[in-house]
This record gives C-alpha cells, sequence and structure tokens, in this order.
C-alpha cells in the first residue's frame, strides 16, 4: 500500500500539468450537470414512493378526491379596545373583502374552483320556515350591514363541519381553502393571492399558509441557503487557513481540492437524476471542511519539515507517504459515518450519505494527487515566506502555546479528568434517556418567519390546519356478478356469460349496478316465462346485495364513527373531527325540526340513503364523496390538528388505539391513516430505527477498523474513547435541555462518529510512533503536544468553524447541523486531546507494553 | 312531454336588437316554440328516467325514477311528479312540483322521505342546486322561466338557429350567459354551453338522441357535462308516452305516500 502511495506521489509531483488537467477536466464535466439541478421539499418523500403508508395515503387522496390546499386566514379586531373593532370579521366590510377575494381565488389557473372553502362558495342548509327545507348560497353576494354579516355568523354556527374550519368561534377569523392541482403551482398561486390581499384597504391581518406553501417557501429558502452558506464556509475556510499558514499561494491549493469536490460531487448527484432535497442541499457545506482537512495534515506537516535548501521533491514525497495511511484511514470512517446512513429507510437521507461519503473519498484522492502537484510546482520565494511565518514564531502561534498548554493540563490532572469524564458520561447516559422524539416540517421555518406567524394564528384562532386522516374501509367480500349468475337457466348462458366478460374488470358497485340495468334490458326483450321468473328473482337478489354493500349506509356504524369522534374531541387532543356522521346529523336535523334534540342519525340505512342524497341536492353535492366513496365502502373522519407535531400525532393515534381496544371495530372494518400529519410520524419513526441502526454498525465497523488499523485491540478502544464521550455527551444534552431529537439531530449522530473518530486516529498514530522512537512516554506526549495536537487542534477549529456559516442559514435545520457539528467536532477534538494522554500514561503498560 | 332538458327560456328579448339579416326571424317566436317542444309536448306525459352520474374519476352512480307532468297551460304553469325506484334504498322517495310560468311566482316544490316518512317543502330560493347529486341542476327539472335571460340571435346555420342567453339577474345564477343552439327542423334546443366570464366555458347540456314519439320530437337520450371536471351524467327515458289522460290527483300531495301505481309499473 505504501509502496503504492509512493509511486502515486512521485508520479503526481513529477507531472504535475497532468494532474492539473485531470482535475479541472473532471470539474468542468460535472459542474455542467449543475444547471439541471431539481429542487424537492416533499416531506412526503422523506417515504420511499413504494413505501406503504404513503401508497395508501395517495390512494385516500384519490378515493375521496382530495387535493392539497393553501389555507388563507383572515383576522380582525383579535387585540382591539374599541367595541367597534372588536367585531371581528363578521362585518359588511370583512365579508365583502372575503367574498372579493374568493372571487379572485377562483378565477387564478391552477386552483381546484369546485372544491375551493369559503364562506361565499359554501352552502347553508337550514328551515328557511317551519316545514320549509333550504339549500342556498351561504352568501350569495357581500352582506351591506354588519346585521346581515352576523346573520352570516349565526348560520355557520350552526353547521358543524364549518364551524372552526371557515369561522373562527369567537368570530374574529374566518378562512378559506383554497386547494390546488399542483402543488409546484402553490408559490405562484400564493403570489397572485397575495397581490390580491395586497389592494385591500380594510383592518383586518391576512395571512397565508398550508403545507404546499410551506414546502414551496422551503425550496426557495433553500436555495438562498446554498447560494450564502456554501460560499460563507468556503470563504471563513479560507481565511481561518490564512492565520495558520500566513501563505496564499499554499492554501490556495486546499481550496481548490475542496471546491473540486463539491462541484464533482454536487455534479455526479444532479447528473443521475437525483433531486436536491433538504439533506442534499446541505452537502457542499458538508464536503467543505471536511475536503481540507487532509490538506491542512499535508500543509502543516509540509511547512514542519521542509527547510530551505531542502530537495522539495523529497520533503513532499516523505511527507505524504508519512501522512498516507492516516489519512486514508480517517478519510475512511469520515465515510462510513455518512454511508451508514444508508441503512435508514428515508430516501434523502440514503442519498446525502451516499454522496458525502463517496465525496469523502474524492477528497481523499484529489489531496494525494493534486497535494504534491501543486506543491511540487511552488516557487522558492513562496516557500521562503512560508518557512519566515512557521519558524520565525517557533512554537509561538497562540494555537501552538494553546496546545502545549492543554498537554501540561492533560498530564497533570490525569484522576480528575478521568473522573469528571466519567461522571459527566453518567449523566449523559441519563440523558439520553430523557430525550423527546419530535419534528414538525413547519417548525424548519424560524418563529418570526411569515410561514410559522400565520401557522401560530390560524392554529389559535381555527380547530387546525393540520390534517390526519381516519379511513374505515369494508373488508367483507360480497359475490361477484359471476356467483349471482350462475343459476340462470341454461338459455341465458349466452346473455350471462357476455355480461360477465364486459364486467368483470369493474368495481363490485359497478356491477351490480350494470347487473340491474342488463336484467331491466333483457326483460324487455323477448323472454319466456321461466326466464323472466329467474330475472325477477335475480333483479331483487342484486338489488338487495348493492344495498348491502354500501356498508357505510348503516346507522349503526355511523354511530360508531359518532363515538370514536366524541373520544376524541374531549380528549383535547384534536380540534376537531368531521365525518360521514356529521353530514347525516346535519342534514337529519334540518329535514325535520331544525331543533338539536334531531341532531342524529336516521335508524335505518335507507333513512341515511335518502338523507344523504338531499345533502347532494347543495350546490356542492360532490362534498359528500370527500366522507365516503360513491359504493360506500370506504369512509374517512377528517381530523383537524392545532399542531403539527410527531408527538402530538402520536398521542392522536395511541388515543384511537385505545378505542379500537375498548370499543373493538365492528366485523370487517379495518382503520388505516393518512394524511400529512400521520405521514411525518411514519418516516420519524423509520429515522430513529434506522439511525440507531446506522449508529450501531458506524461503530462497530468503525472499531474494527481501528483494530485493524493499529493491529491492536487497545489502540482500537483507545480510539473509540473520545468519540464515544463526545456523542453521548452531545446527545445527553439534547436531552437535557429538553431539545426535539428532530431530522437534522438524528442524522448527525452516525456522521459525526466517522468524523471525530479522525482526531484519535493522528494522536493514536503519531504517538505510537513517536514512543518507538523515543521508548520514553514522558517525552513522547512532550512531543505529541507539539507539532500533532498543534495539527489536531487546527483541523478541529477548520471543521468547526467551517460549519458556523450555517448559523446564518433562513431554515432551522440547517442552524441546528451547524451549532452541534460545530461544537461536536470542538468538543471531540478537545475529548480527543485530554482523555488520551490521560489514559495512556494511566494505563501505559496496557498501551505501550511491559516495557513502558 | 317532459324532457328534463334545461328550458331555453326565451325571454321577451330585445327585438330591436336582432340585426336585419335576420329579419324574417322572430326570436321571440323561436325561443317560444323551442320552449314548448321541449317542456309541452302534448297535454301530459310519462317517462322513465335512468341516470347515470359519472364522477371525474370515472366512478358511477345510478338513479332510476318516473316522471310524470301534466300541463296546467301550454309554456304556462305545469305539474310534475318525480317517483325513484332505484337504488333501492331511495325507493319511493318523490319530489312534487307546481311550476308557475310567472316571473313572479316561484316554482313549489315538495319532497316525501319514505324512510324517514317525512313530507317537505322545499324553499323556493335557489333552483340551480344539484338535483340529487347528478350534473342536473333542480331548475333543469322543473324548467328555467322564460322571463329570466335575454335572448339575441348569434348565427344561423343551415341546421340551427343559436342564440346567446343573458341572464336578466345576474346575481341569481352562477353563469354569466349561454349559447343554446335550436335544431331548425325540431325546434329542440340541442346543445347549450353554459359560460363564466367572456368565453370559460365550464357546463354543456347536449341531445345526445332525438327520436320522434306520437309525433313529438322527444330527446331520450341527454349529458350534462362539468367541462372543468370532466364529470357528467347521462340520462336516459323509455316508456315515453304522451297524452295518457294524467288526472290532476296524482299530482296531489296525497300521492307522494301513495303513489299511483298504475302510472308507475
Amino acid at each position: 500500500m505504501a509502496k503504492i502511495a509512493q509511486k502515486l506521489v512521485h508520479f503526481c509531483t513529477q507531472k504535475p500539468k497532468l494532474i492539473y488537467g485531470l482535475v479541472l477536466v473532471l470539474a468542468l464535466i460535472f459542474t455542467a450537470q449543475i444547471p439541471r439541478i431539481q429542487i424537492d421539499t416533499d416531506p412526503e418523500n422523506m417515504l420511499d414512493a413504494e413505501h406503504p403508508a404513503r401508497l395508501f395515503h395517495n390512494e385516500v387522496k384519490k378515493a375521496f378526491s382530495m387535493y392539497d390546499a393553501i389555507v388563507v386566514g383572515v383576522v380582525d379586531g383579535q387585540n382591539e379596545e374599541d367595541e367597534e373593532l372588536q367585531k371581528g370579521v363578521f362585518t359588511a366590510k370583512s365579508l365583502t373583502d372575503i367574498y372579493d377575494i374568493t372571487e379572485s381565488i377562483l378565477a387564478i389557473e391552477g386552483v381546484v374552483s369546485a372544491d375551493v372553502m369559503s364562506i361565499s362558495t359554501v352552502d347553508n342548509i337550514s328551515q328557511s320556515a317551519p316545514g320549509t327545507i333550504s339549500f342556498e348560497w351561504m352568501m350569495n353576494s357581500p352582506p351591506t350591514t354588519d346585521a346581515q354579516a352576523q346573520d352570516i355568523r349565526n348560520k355557520l354556527a350552526r353547521l358543524p363541519l364549518l364551524q372552526e374550519t371557515l369561522a373562527s368561534q369567537n368570530g374574529k377569523a374566518a378562512a378559506i381553502y383554497v386547494p390546488i392541482y399542483d402543488k409546484n403551482e402553490s408559490y405562484n398561486i400564493a403570489e397572485q393571492i397575495r397581490a390580491e390581499i395586497a389592494g385591500l384597504d380594510g383592518s383586518a391581518q391576512w395571512y397565508i399558509t398550508g403545507l404546499p406553501v410551506a414546502e414551496d417557501q422551503f425550496g426557495v429558502e433553500m436555495f438562498i441557503q446554498m447560494g450564502i452558506s456554501a460560499p460563507l464556509a468556503g470563504l471563513t475556510i479560507f481565511i481561518l487557513l490564512f492565520l495558520f499558514f500566513r501563505n496564499i499561494p499554499l492554501i490556495v491549493a486546499p481550496m481548490i481540492v475542496a471546491m473540486a469536490t463539491v462541484m464533482i460531487t454536487m455534479g455526479a448527484l444532479i447528473g443521475a437524476g437525483f433531486t436536491v432535497h433538504i439533506m442534499s442541499s446541505m452537502i457542499a457545506i458538508f464536503l467543505m471542511p471536511i475536503a481540507v482537512v487532509d490538506s491542512v495534515h499535508i500543509l502543516s506537516e509540509f511547512s514542519d519539515r521542509y527547510k530551505p535548501g531542502e530537495n522539495l521533491q523529497s520533503v513532499i514525497e516523505e511527507v505524504v507517504g508519512h501522512l498516507f495511511t492516516p489519512m486514508l484511514y480517517t478519510s475512511i470512517t469520515s465515510s462510513v459515518g455518512f454511508y451508514s446512513l444508508m441503512l435508514t429507510p428515508i430516501p434523502p437521507v440514503q442519498i446525502f450519505g451516499a454522496f458525502v461519503g463517496s465525496g469523502i473519498i474524492l477528497a481523499f484522492l484529489i489531496t494525494i494527487t493534486f497535494m504534491p502537484a501543486y506543491l511540487s510546482r511552488m516557487n522558492q520565494a513562496n516557500l521562503e515566506k512560508l518557512q519566515q511565518v512557521m519558524h520565525s514564531e517557533n512554537g509561538g502561534s497562540k494555537i501552538a502555546v494553546f496546545a502545549k498548554g492543554l498537554g501540561r493540563f492533560a498530564l497533570n490532572n490525569r484522576i480528575l479528568l478521568l473522573a469528571s469524564f466519567s461522571a459527566i458520561f453518567a449523566v449523559s447516559v441519563w440523558g439520553i434517556n430523557q430525550i423527546q422524539i419530535n419534528d414538525n416540517p413547519v417548525r424548519w421555518f424560524k418563529q418570526d418567519h411569515e410561514i410559522r406567524v400565520a401557522d401560530t394564528v390560524l392554529n389559535n384562532n381555527f380547530a387546525g390546519t393540520y390534517d390526519a386522516y381516519i379511513v374505515l374501509s369494508n373488508q367483507n367480500k360480497f359475490p361477484q356478478t359471476s356467483l349471482l349468475l350462475e343459476e340462470a337457466p341454461e338459455s341465458l348462458n349466452t346473455w350471462s356469460a357476455s355480461f360477465i366478460e364486459e364486467n368483470q374488470s369493474l368495481s363490485l358497485n359497478e356491477q351490480y349496478q350494470n347487473l340491474i340495468i342488463a336484467i331491466e334490458d333483457k326483460l324487455f326483450d323477448d323472454i319466456n316465462a321461466s326466464e323472466e321468473a329467474y330475472l325477477y328473482k335475480l333483479l331483487e337478489t342484486v338489488e338487495s346485495q348493492l344495498s348491502a354493500s354500501k356498508v357505510f349506509q348503516s346507522p349503526e356504524l355511523l354511530a360508531y364513527i359518532s363515538k370514536l369522534q366524541t373520544h376524541l374531541n374531549s380528549s383535547g387532543l384534536v380540534g376537531k373531527s368531521n365525518s360521514l356522521a356529521d353530514v347525516t346529523k346535519v342534514v337529519n336535523r334540518e329535514l325535520r325540526s331544525g331543533q338539536q334534540e334531531d341532531y342524529q342519525i336516521p335508524d335505518s340505512p335507507q333513512g341515511v340513503a335518502q338523507t344523504l342524497m338531499q345533502y347532494q341536492s347543495s350546490h356542492r353535492p360532490d362534498d359528500l364523496w370527500h366522507f365516503v366513496t360513491p359504493d360506500y365502502q370506504k369512509t374517512l373522519i377528517w381530523l383537524q390538528l392545532t399542531s403539527g407535531d410527531n408527538q402530538d400525532m402520536t398521542k392522536v393515534i395511541e388515543s384511537v388505539n385505545s378505542f379500537t381496544q375498548s370499543n373493538p371495530l365492528p366485523e370487517n372494518l379495518e382503520l388505516g391513516w393518512a394524511g400529512k400529519a400521520y405521514l411525518n410520524v411514519v418516516w420519524q419513526d423509520n429515522m430513529v430505527a434506522g439511525m440507531l441502526d446506522s449508529l450501531i454498525s458506524a461503530f462497530v465497523i468503525v472499531f474494527i477498523m481501528m483494530i485493524v488499523l493499529f493491529r491492536s485491540f487497545v489502540f482500537g478502544i483507545l480510539a473509540m474513547l473520545p468519540l464515544t464521550l463526545t456523542i453521548t455527551f452531545i446527545y445527553g444534552l439534547i436531552g437535557i435541555i429538553g431539545k426535539d431529537y428532530d431530522m437534522p439531530i438524528a442524522v448527525l449522530s452516525a456522521l459525526t462518529l466517522g468524523l471525530s473518530v479522525d482526531f484519535a486516529i493522528h494522536f493514536l498514530e503519531r504517538a505510537r510512533e513517536t514512543y518507538q522512537k523515543t521508548k520514553d512516554i514522558k517525552q513522547t506526549f512532550d512531543i505529541m503536544f507539539d507539532e500533532p495536537a498543534t495539527a489536531i487542534t487546527r483541523n478541529a477549529l477548520v471543521i468547526a468553524l467551517g460549519f458556523t456559516p450555517l448559523l446564518f442559514a433562513p431554515l432551522v435545520p440547517y442552524i441546528t447541523v451547524g451549532v452541534f457539528l460545530a461544537s461536536i467536532m470542538a468538543i471531540s477534538a478537545l475529548v480527543t486531546l485530554l482523555i488520551l494522554p490521560s489514559v495512556m500514561t494511566l494505563a501505559k503498560r496496557l498501551v505501550f507494553g511491559k516495557s513502558a | 312531454m317532459l324532457k328534463l332538458f334545461p328550458r331555453v327560456t326565451l325571454g321577451l328579448c330585445c327585438l330591436g336588437l336582432i340585426s336585419a339579416a335576420h329579419a324574417e326571424i322572430d326570436v321571440n317566436d323561436l325561443v317560444k316554440e323551442s320552449e314548448k317542444v321541449a317542456y309541452y309536448s302534448g297535454d301530459d306525459g310519462r317517462s322513465d328516467a335512468r341516470m347515470m352520474i359519472v364522477d371525474s374519476q370515472g366512478r358511477k352512480q345510478m338513479r332510476q325514477f318516473t316522471i310524470l307532468r301534466k300541463d296546467v297551460t301550454d309554456n304556462g304553469d305545469q305539474q310534475m311528479m318525480v317517483f325513484f325506484s332505484r337504488p333501492s334504498d331511495v325507493k319511493d322517495t318523490v319530489f312534487r312540483v307546481e311550476k308557475h310560468a310567472s316571473l313572479d311566482q316561484d316554482d313549489d316544490r315538495w319532497l316525501y322521505l319514505p324512510a324517514l316518512d317525512l313530507v317537505k317543502r322545499i324553499s323556493a330560493g335557489d333552483k340551480r342546486t344539484s338535483f340529487v347529486g347528478s350534473h342536473f341542476f333542480y331548475e333543469d327539472v322543473s324548467g328555467r322561466a322564460i322571463t329570466e335571460d335575454s335572448f339575441v340571435l348569434e348565427q344561423e346555420t343551415d341546421t340551427q338557429y343559436i342564440l346567446k342567453a343573458t341572464p336578466k339577474k345576474p346575481d341569481s345564477v352562477e353563469f354569466d350567459y349561454y349559447r343554446v343552439s335550436i335544431d331548425k327542423t325540431s325546434k329542440l334546443p340541442v346543445l347549450i354551453d353554459f359560460f363564466k366570464g367572456e368565453n370559460d366555458n365550464y357546463r354543456r347540456v347536449e341531445a345526445v338522441q332525438i327520436e320522434e314519439i306520437q309525433g313529438f320530437p322527444t330527446v331520450v337520450r341527454s349529458k350534462v357535462s362539468d367541462l372543468t371536471s370532466g364529470a357528467y351524467t347521462l340520462m336516459e327515458f323509455r316508456n315515453i308516452s304522451y297524452d295518457i289522460g294524467l288526472d290532476s290527483d296524482v299530482f296531489s300531495e296525497r300521492s307522494l305516500r301513495n303513489p299511483p301505481r298504475q302510472w308507475l309499473d
């Protein structure tokens, strides 16, 4: 291995221009792919496209004709002292504005206008006079007086399906739900709505939210993030390197390595047809600092070893050859950390892990080829300048002083340090058990972000803008029409065979309906008496099967749904729930007395069917199909939640589970979940389980690698010690301070393992090498806290500070990643330099052999 | 015979607007005649109707009912009963309509729901709501009042007159105008396109098949389409007969609970 490396380095110093050319060509080819970038901000993609939960969710959306919706909210008089202004939105002025905005929304291309829910697009069902039922537009034209506006408020309050969904209980707020065909158009459509709102002159506050808008907005800000944070990271690293080496020509080299790595990796990702998701948008900022660390090691050692007049080539070859193995191992361990993310069943995380992992290997390859080539072409003047800077300070640089001080401290307080670390470790383990797993894509925006503000306001006023759906499906198999036709008289065989052939691929509901039609048509034909008798009997059978198959017309099942809703509503976990049972009760009430006593489910399936047929006699007949499929085999309970936190959604699921335990689901029914709030729980669960797999496997692989690298079990354990302490400490801290364990934090666990082991590898490798030369422990550590500790500290600073530009990102996950990576890197370097000397000297016989 | 076909309500069209080129056509007479052919064939009539409601995903729902109709006067008041037979869970549901041609008088509508044993009056108000979940409106069943729109003859082809109708009370309807094609021979309206704004054609009513029954040109298949979603409702008529001598009793409130079986089966 070392021989190949030597030859490679030799070749590179001989043919620098060829290496330059190669790197340039590769960079250009892959960079050319970048303009084909496709941004993906859909949290649904956290699940594989074929994931059962996602497939079910999409089936449900289709079966119940649902679209992603933008939510427009308007609030007035929320904080006003003046009584006049406390009227809220139910004034002639505000309702006129709502009317006008709704009209313009309906005219926007891409809006599912038939399904827009606004005060002016829904129906009021009421008793216009005793004994008279009326379906009329809730607000056919804007009210001219405030009294009319109040009247609309009162009408809404009578309709449980609309109250707290379109109008807030306190009358201060109203909402418009704008379903859209293509969620990629949501930003566009939201902008058009904003433009209309800007033209209003009322006192009301308008808000726009809803997941599609949030997602689109996220995409826009992701671009900003990539455009700002990645170059900023580059700049930070450049400044740091300059402070370290004070030599611009010298530090241009690592920058080129970093740039080439980032460009080629991103180009490969985009060129391979992957979309850039929130995770992959961070690839650049991850690779940048990691890509330069190997170069920093080379530069550190090169500037240390090279003395004026020496043979430049042989120094380069010596330095690179010397660092080759530790660099290779640190690169492999780092990439193992990232590759382990591929064990997590979340596609964006897998892609991120794969490409950063490969990017690290690429950075290693570029480093060991390009750096020698570049250094070999450095001119004499620059080399001399480097010497002046490095050697004039005589180890007096601040970092070197710090490293030395750290060494003294570590060696003088060995017992204290060990005790402290043990105590911290114990507390951290306890802290990890306090970790709260929770996430919510809306919280990816900062607290004061427009989307967060809208989210808070709307969820304070309404039953909730987060949707989850409970779907009950009938599993009972009704007989196929072919079965019903089995007893047909022989003379009708041709007829029945052709019916079966034409209809067997249809849904059972349609088969029954078509069979009824076919029988009726046949009865018109010239048929004999026995055929006629058979057909009439068959007609009766099919009709009763058709009725029986419409299971959700059953009053018992609707009563079960009602009971479940009552349970959920009283749990306080759900803002509101809406179901077929509610629809039935409202229409039944208005068909009868209009009084609360008739807010009941009719007592027969026919009663339900006839009630629902009246509901369909409105301006919006298809609203019924959001709650039940036309074959009445599936029904949907729409839960509105005021929080999109996974924890809250999980509690709802648990509450439903406890309900079905004490109230078993009626026979042949199956309960399923859909809705974005639910999907978030699914991928979060996947992530937690997957991350644990990643972490454990990364730990095991890195541990084995360490044993192989050092050919020593003891050194393997030593290498794992600092990172174990660091990761335990960080996650313990997360548990103790109560920060939610969310997606970015989960992702960090496995990958930091691969990164933070680097410090230990360099430290242990050099310590062992030095001990072999000196055969003296004290002397070994004196040397260790000279150049090697300085290089480790430099690298820790490069990586830690390299991630800090993420702190300026507009989106929370990036900030979280920045803070945690920076602290993990800084802490693990510190822990390495403090704990390893203590342990190694206290257990010197175990570490360095009996002679020590 | 009642064709359950949107009545072309040919208002007191501004005769002055008719251009000289069409001077030989009296639009007023044309629409009146068309209305008579579409809604007032014979003195009374019956028909079995089968409706297939097809949503934008192609999912189907069937409804079957029998319509009985009796004219009080041609182009004037009318009595009408709709008796549901399928699906069996809505069997014996009945609509009763007393149509009043005068603009000042709203139609009277009642509803009988057998499973709830309930007779209910349906509020006069808006008639452009869905007829039992289909793409037909109530108004398509009972007929849009003749005086509600203003008509202009836009075009005359070899076979059709094409008229543009604008509502006199735009607030009471969801469309801005509609365009109706009247067959020159039968005088039946064969195509009506409804528009929002300048030219957003969102709804279409068409006669798919016309047959002559007892000498009356009769629409036996018609279709209403929601052009935005692609959903539609197809209606087929059979067992059509005119001038069968329906008694006024048939159209009384009593018939809601006690359907006149002899005319239904």
